[in-house]
């Protein structure tokens, strides 16, 4: 098998080639610490948005004239709305408790009252597909339509901005991210198309002695994937030790960002990433052999 | 083996070969002459594909070259062994290399390349310069790397290209000699030379080609 050979002629330019190819592991090395910070930064944050969403919640106050039975029976009419993840009651007596533990030592000024004020109501989680405005805005509509139903507290401009804020952030992150993936396979492209240049004359005497194209194809694929995996080496370093120094060192003034997950998955995926865009590169500036 | 049936060949309405018919049997050795600028390399990549020609038909063994498919000729051409009149060596590998490369191309394992390389450097007197830069050696070193090159795979057919065009008497004798065993061993060899020495006394056919044609069918 020529395999060994191609390796061999891979090393070779390689080391024969060595600033060209230095040069354009860096960039690549470069790119790709962008990418996983930006990746990094949008996988937390959507962690964050998470943290949110969980938090968010819609709250329907409810007559205090209905029974024990009405109410259940509004508490499952409510759980079986496809947009409720979960519901949960509080009556008048633990909504009371509630607020006075919220307020603490001011709570005696609900000392002199002798009638609970509050009223019960029921607290509803939503999930996080619907949390938008519009559909936060139908369901409190069809909420309000229903029996025993007040008042209903919704904030969907609250749930609104939330999203907004994701998705921008994601789809800025996601442009970015494409962008610089483009750009790690052209430079891989421009350089393997360089070093095959250099090699053409050598190349139109093997197609005569009898190479096939993936004897001819190899050598440039297993360097762009070297340059690639090289490159996507150094970056998962770089960003590791970045993500490592950001932790430790602020970790202690912005307690947020001891919060930051790396997960260790992306070290194995960006080396592969990086290889495999390598072979991209390498194998649309070999393009189509003649013979 | 090989047959030509009325081939012709143009290079911008400028006739290079014109009709030309000829047959070369399975392991015959056979002698390609003419002028300068006669078509004798011409002929020769039209056998390798190095060209395509424009008229009539070749066959190869089983191929009809008209027909043959692109993906076809890597593995066509690994049954040609060929001597360029220009070389075409690697400027980037050392003389070993250059001939391995043809093993390496037709996939050989390291050990079956050492074995057959060294014992090709040595019939044709380069052993000793086995790791050298071809580009470094004289004409003639250059020229037995080429036709080492050639050979060591034990193709079944050889082009030869001027294969002593830059040799001295007593060295062309030599490559003659060698290409003579190649051919007994069951290659079939096509020699394009322009010196009537080469083919003096060999005994074997040659065809002398002029202004486009076969003028003359001859015994060396
Ligand atoms: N690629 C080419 N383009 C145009 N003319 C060519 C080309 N190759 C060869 N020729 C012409 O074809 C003729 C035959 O050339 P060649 O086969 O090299 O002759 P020989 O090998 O017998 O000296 C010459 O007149 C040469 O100029
Ligand atoms: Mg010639």
């Amino acid at each position: 098998m020529y395999i060994t050979y191609s390796i061999k002629t891979a090393f070779k330019s390689l080391i024969d080639e060595k600033w060209i190819n230095l040069l354009c592991v860096l960039t690549v090395a470069s790119s790709l610490i962008i990418i996983i910070l930006m990746g990094l930064f949008l996988f937390n944050i959507e962690r964050l948005a998470d943290k949110l969403h969980e938090r968010y919640g819609m709250v329907v106050f409810l007559d205090e004239r209905l029974t024990e039975n009405e109410i259940r029976s509004l508490l499952s009419t409510l759980q079986s709305r496809e947009e409720v993840s979960s519901v949960r009651y509080i009556s008048k007596e633990s909504a009371m408790k509630e607020l006075k533990e919220h307020l603490k030592e001011m709570s005696y000024i609900f000392d002199g009252l002798d009638v609970n004020p509050l009223t019960p109501a029921v607290e509803l989680n939503i999930k996080k597909k619907y949390i938008n405005a519009k559909n936060i805005k139908d369901l409190s509509n069809d909420l309000q339509k229903i029996n025993g139903i007040d008042e209903i507290y919704s904030a969907e401009k609250i749930a609104e901005s939330i999203n907004y804020f994701y998705r921008s952030l994601t789809n800025l992150g996601l442009i970015i991210m494409i962008t610089l993936t483009s750009g790690v396979i052209f430079v891989i492209y421009s350089t393997v198309k360089i070093l095959f240049y250099r090699r053409k004359e050598e190349i139109e005497i093997i197609k005569l002695l009898g190479a096939t194209k993936s004897f001819i194809r190899m050598p440039f694929l297993i360097e762009g994937s070297i340059i690639g995996f090289t490159g996507g080496l150094i970056s998962i370093i770089v960003s590791f030790l970045f993500y490592f120094a950001i932790t430790y060192r602020l970790g202690s003034v912005f307690p947020f960002v001891e919060t930051l997950i790396f997960p260790t998955e992306a070290i194995f995926v960006f080396l592969i990433i990086g290889a495999l865009l390598g072979i991209i590169g390498a194998f649309i500036a070999v393009g189509r052999l003649r013979f | 083996m090989i047959y030509f049936e009325n081939v012709s060949k143009f290079y911008d309405y400028h006739t290079v070969l014109k009709s030309v018919s000829f047959t070369i049997e399975k392991g015959e050795m056979l002698f390609i002459t003419g002028p300068s600028g006669a078509g004798k390399s011409t002929l020769l990549k039209l056998i390798y594909k190095g060209a395509d020609f424009d008229e009539g038909e070749i066959v190869v063994g089983n191929y009809k070259l008209s027909q043959i498919r692109t993906s076809e000729i890597p593995n066509y051409r690994k049954n040609i062994g060929i001597v360029f009149q220009d070389f075409k060596l690697l400027k980037n590998l050392s003389v070993y290399n250059n001939v391995a490369l043809a093993l390496r191309i037709r996939g050989l394992s390291e050990r079956e390349i050492k074995a057959r390389v060294s014992e090709v450097l040595k019939r044709v007197n380069l052993r000793h310069l086995a790791e050298s830069n071809p580009m470094a050696l004289s004409g003639g070193e250059q020229q037995r790397i080429v036709i080492a090159r050639a050979v060591v795979a034990e193709p079944q057919i050889i082009l030869a290209d001027e294969p002593t065009g830059n040799l001295d008497p007593n060295t062309s004798i030599d490559i003659i000699n060698l290409l003579k065993d190649i051919n007994l061993n069951g290659s079939t060899i096509i020699i394009a030379t322009h010196s009537p020495e080469l083919f003096k006394d060999t005994g074997k056919r040659v065809l002398k080609i002029d202004a486009s044609k076969i003028v003359r069918e001859m015994k060396g």
